[in-house]
């Protein structure tokens, strides 16, 4: 159990929801593209300590770099001064919304707090923690800090409440190396490369012509377990865009493509 | 709540950031401000399913949450080209005076 971890969890989170309450409370729109600016970053932190190295850089190159970089150059391009901003004034409508937003908040923490047996999850909090104190009798630690459980099962199968890096990198080394050895859930298949003559739906080991693990050096993921996991880092996100999500990859290339060409279109100037 | 994060923390600061940005899509007039707040919502939900995927120890998550993050990019170059077309014609960014179908 660091004290790190836990600190810089506390400081994005604060930081995330107060930049969203200034996002909200700000009169003038560029203090709170700024504050949103500082949450994007927050948000990264957060995605960071997830073990979402890939997603925390992208979310401060695309969200930072670009949508925000867009926001501020919109903004500045308006040049709205106070009285275009409008009077602040209170009304129910206010109210209201502020109520809709309270009862939506609301149902989110009920259904959170029934994903989780607490019951279970306690249990298993204070088994591994005897379980770290046996181990440690004997040597002279006994009065270290508790280890932070490793894996506790939630209500819902396959989903863990608590997890810690350790064991997220043995999980992840596990279903990596089923996945190369070619055992594993059929459902798992989804690093293989997309056959379209082969039918999806049947485990691998019955499938007509099963395709064995890969033997060629490119195919396989790095080694490189031995210094850490390969969890959320890139290599596997892109195995998995061009193998098994590369339909919707395509497609959003396509998206973008139009939304280059819509945003030249409509932002464009008459000719005449 | 325990000091140290667990899956459930994580998704109260989604929850929470979720509602905050839902609360300013229904009060704010400015149309940028009101981009905003949407932009704020999507990042929640990015949250939500990067938290998921830890903990579920599946990559799925994060794929999702990178076309989220594609698709609000893509979203955002072309709402704000639409609010400046609007400003051009209305003069004001106010979506109060933009609440009628005709131009």
């Amino acid at each position: 159990m660091g004290f790190w971890e836990p600190l810089f969890f506390w400081i994005f989170a604060i930081g995330a929801v107060g930049s969203s309450l200034a996002v909200l409370l700000f009169r003038s729109p560029l203090y709170s593209a700024l504050s949103l600016i500082g949450g994007f970053f927050c948000f990264a932190g957060l995605y960071a300590l997830l073990s979402a190295h890939f997603m925390a850089v992208t979310q401060v190159l695309v969200y930072g770099g670009a949508i925000m970089v867009l926001f501020v150059f919109i903004i500045m391009l308006l040049n709205l001064s106070d009285e275009d901003l409008g009077a602040r004034r209170f009304s129910l409508h206010h109210l209201l919304a502020v109520g809709v937003g309270v009862a939506v908040f609301a149902f989110s923490v009920i259904s959170i707090w029934a994903i989780f047996d607490h019951e279970q999850v306690d249990a298993a909090r204070l088994e591994a923690a005897q379980a770290y104190d046996q181990a440690l009798e004997g040597t002279g630690e006994e009065d270290a800090e508790p280890a932070f459980l490793l894996r506790t099962p939630s209500r819902v199968p396959g989903l863990y409440a608590d997890l810690s890096e350790a064991s997220l990198s043995e999980a992840y080394d596990e279903r990596l190396d089923s996945w190369e050895a070619g055992e594993g859930d059929y459902a798992d298949d989804k690093y293989d490369r997309f056959d379209p003559t082969r039918p999806m739906v049947l485990p691998p080991a019955l499938a007509e012509g099963a395709q064995g693990p890969a033997e060629d050096i490119n195919t396989r993921l790095s080694d490189h377990r031995s210094g850490g996991s390969l969890f959320g880092t890139i290599e596997p996100i892109s195995i998995l865009l061009v193998n098994r999500f590369v339909v919707p990859f395509e497609l959003t290339a396509i998206l973008l493509l139009a939304a280059i060409v819509g945003a030249v279109i409509i932002a464009k100037r008459r000719l005449t | 709540m325990s000091w140290e994060p667990t899956l459930a923390h994580y998704l109260l600061i989604a929850a929470a950031t979720f509602s905050i940005g839902l609360v300013g899509v229904m009060v704010r007039r400015n149309a940028i401000t009101l981009f905003m707040c949407i932009e704020l919502m999507l990042n929640s939900v990015n949250l939500t399913f990067i938290a998921f995927s830890k903990y579920r120890v599946d990559l799925d998550g994060h794929i999702f949450a990178f076309f989220v993050m594609a698709v609000a990019a893509a979203e955002a170059a072309v709402g704000l080209a639409i609010i400046l077309h609007l400003f051009r014609h209305k003069k004001s960014v106010n979506v109060d005076d933009a609440a009628e179908l005709r131009y």
